[in-house]
């Protein structure tokens, strides 16, 4: 068998972190390079980041996961638009 | 008279949250007249879940409309979960319509979750086998009950809650390649053969707040993650 190419790794991250149900998170972003795998994208709480590395890093074990997602604070809701 | 509508959606609510977005929302009967919800109001679609996000809504001191998203539907439980949120006094809108009285202006809403297909040119057609087309007539199905309620509701203004994008504009910073799970342009074509005053949609977390249908009414993407704010608040004028 030969290796695995990284955009079906990749793939197969994206798609277990959608249909995983400790995620169920379809806005990260996952790119595979060389033997590290880069998450990307907010979440609202540490929590979440935390367990997108721990289902990334099982459907693909043999990677360095880089978690570079960022827990957004929300902020009060601004200036009202007039429409 | 003015409407001021606060409004949010892809809050996705977990246990992790409880109590924090309550506390966001704390004094919005000073800011808005009204709070919709444009669905994805929880992570996994559970009953659970659906308690939670009743809890966190209950007792607003103004009326609260909301339509739910696929998330809310992805235990298979969408039923259960509209009933928790009907019980603490939430409108949950399925391609039908409610009228609020909104300082003496009728405001009306029509509201559903919407779905995909894609946008004019570059979707999905009733073709070939049949899950393509089960696909295609579910967003043709409920843009004909959005254009119907449309026509029967008696309002100052109308607005249209929904959760998949009805243009492409607010989708700004999402992939092309899934433009046709995000939204559907027959959802735009529905709205624009009536006419409201505003759409207001979220599903697309990467997307962008502002846009225009092709007829030219205002669209605006209020997942939270677009905004990054707790809901975005807007003004119609009495004059409209
Ligand atoms: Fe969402
Ligand atoms: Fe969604």
């Amino acid at each position: 068998m030969t290796d695995e190419a990284p955009q079906y790794v990749a793939a197969r991250v994206q798609q277990a972190l959608a249909e995983d149900e400790r995620t169920h998170e379809l806005g990260i972003r996952v790119d595979v390079r060389g033997d590290q795998l880069f998450l990307r994208g907010q979440v609202p709480a540490q929590e979440r980041r935390e367990i997108i590395s721990t289902v990334a890093s099982e459907a693909a074990p043999d990677l360095k996961v880089r978690n570079e997602i960022n827990v957004v604070e929300v902020r009060d809701p601004g200036e009202e638009e007039a429409l | 008279m003015k409407a001021h509508i606060a409004a949010v959606g892809d809050i996705h609510l977990g246990e992790d949250l409880r109590g924090k977005y309550r506390a966001q929302v704390a004094g919005i009967e000073h800011r808005a007249d009204v709070f919709l919800i444009a669905g994805d109001l929880t992570r996994h679609g559970t009953v659970k879940e659906g308690r939670l996000v009743a809890e966190e809504f209950r007792d607003l001191q103004i009326p609260v409309v909301a339509v739910l998203g696929n998330h809310d539907y992805h235990s298979d439980a969408e039923e259960e979960i509209a009933d928790l949120l009907r019980d603490v006094g939430i409108t949950v809108l399925d391609d039908n319509s409610t009228v609020i009285d909104c300082n003496g202006m009728r405001l009306g809403i029509v509201g559903g979750k919407g779905f995909g297909g894609g946008f004019a040119g570059k979707c999905a057609s009733e073709f070939g086998e049949p899950e393509i087309k089960a696909f295609v007539r579910h967003t043709k199905a409920i843009a004909d009950r959005w254009r119907i309620a449309l026509k029967e509701l008696d309002a100052d203004h109308k607005i249209v809650l929904s959760h998949y994008s009805p243009v492409k504009d607010t989708l700004e910073g999402e992939p092309k390649e899934i433009y046709p799970f995000l939204g559907s342009y027959l959802l735009a074509e529905a709205v624009d053969s009536v006419g409201a005053d505003l759409i207001l949609h979220g599903h697309a977390h990467l997307g962008t707040e502002k846009g225009n249908t092709p007829g030219g009414i205002r669209v605006r993407n209020v997942a939270m993650p677009v905004l990054r704010r707790a809901y975005a608040c807007y003004c119609l004028d009495g004059a409209g």
